[in-house]
């Protein structure tokens, strides 16, 4: 049974960010879900953020990595002597 | 730390093992910063070999992924961010609030069992990547991190150079001004019903 103070709706939507990144202290996170577990409304706001996360993460993260990236780039650094500052690029 | 001998410590081969296993992800990501495929191979490619040549200088054992990144997103920084087009600039201040939801509930959405995934699952990568676009630099790269890869915010910071604290402001405040504008587009487009725009 947990001791601590429980979240008014504001601090628990205060916290959705963090919670939804799992960024949240132990502590607050369970606060958090205490909060979650009465709040029909909180936890469908929760819900809701975290599956627009999910769907833009989805979408963003497909990606076709074009064919022979990984023979080309080891090719290049084939070329080049670690510490050798004439094969690369010009740093910043 | 243990000993390492330095001819394994810098050599290319134990570069490009620690290089391979994220060399998709980091050209996802140059990908979503540059957007252009030849770009973000360019990009990628300048990054691998500056990490190469400063190999020396990882610590074996910290985290090569955030270590790899900070050079790839300083290399975006030097070669593109200053010419980067820009259209027209979402406005980030934006307090938060819970309209996103009211919204899909007054548009009948309430019945479906995930709205979220109704509405934006819906939206095709060229308009969700246009929307990250339109996002002020800062808040674009760190969204990017974010949204590309599983990095915490504690990496995000480490490979942005920026405190954590200045990562979570600027993430939170992207994904709300993402999630307005996106959800705008679901209506303009006639995903959700611009009644519930309304509400």
């Amino acid at each position: 049974m947990s001791d601590l103070s429980p979240l008014t709706c504001q601090e628990a939507f205060d916290r959705l960010g963090d919670f939804a990144d799992r960024e949240l202290v132990p502590e607050d996170r369970e606060r958090v879900e205490a909060h979650l577990a009465l709040c029909a409304r909180c936890a469908r706001e929760f819900a809701f953020e975290t599956s627009v996360l999910d769907a833009l993460r989805r979408t963003l993260r497909r990606i076709t990595v074009p064919e022979g990236l990984a023979s080309r780039i080891a090719a290049r650094l084939a070329e080049a002597e670690p510490g050798d500052p004439a094969r690369g690029p010009d740093p910043d | 730390m243990s000993k390492v001998p330095p001819a394994e410590h810098t050599s290319t081969a134990a570069f490009e093992r620690l290089l391979g296993p994220v060399l998709d992800q980091a050209y996802g990501t140059a990908l979503r910063l540059t957007g252009d495929p030849s770009d973000a191979e360019d990009l990628l490619q300048d990054a691998s070999l500056l990490a190469l040549r400063g190999f020396d200088a990882f610590r074996r054992g910290s985290n090569f992924k955030a270590w790899f990144f900070r050079i790839l997103v300083n290399r975006f920084y030097s070669l593109y961010r200053r010419s980067r087009r820009r259209g027209v600039a979402l406005d980030v201040d934006q307090t938060p609030d819970r309209h996103l939801l009211d919204r899909a509930e007054a548009a009948g959405l309430q019945q479906v069992r995930d709205p979220a995934a109704a509405v934006f699952g819906q939206l095709d990568v060229e308009a969700i990547t246009a929307a990250l676009d339109a996002l002020p630099d800062d808040f674009r790269e760190v969204a990017t991190l974010y949204f590309m890869q599983d990095f915490s915010y504690q990496e995000i910071a480490e490979v942005m150079e920026i405190p954590v604290g200045t990562v979570r402001s600027r993430l939170h405040r992207a994904r709300r001004t993402l999630q307005t504008a996106l959800w705008a587009l679901a209506v303009e487009r006639g995903i959700v019903a611009s009644a519930g725009d309304d509400a």
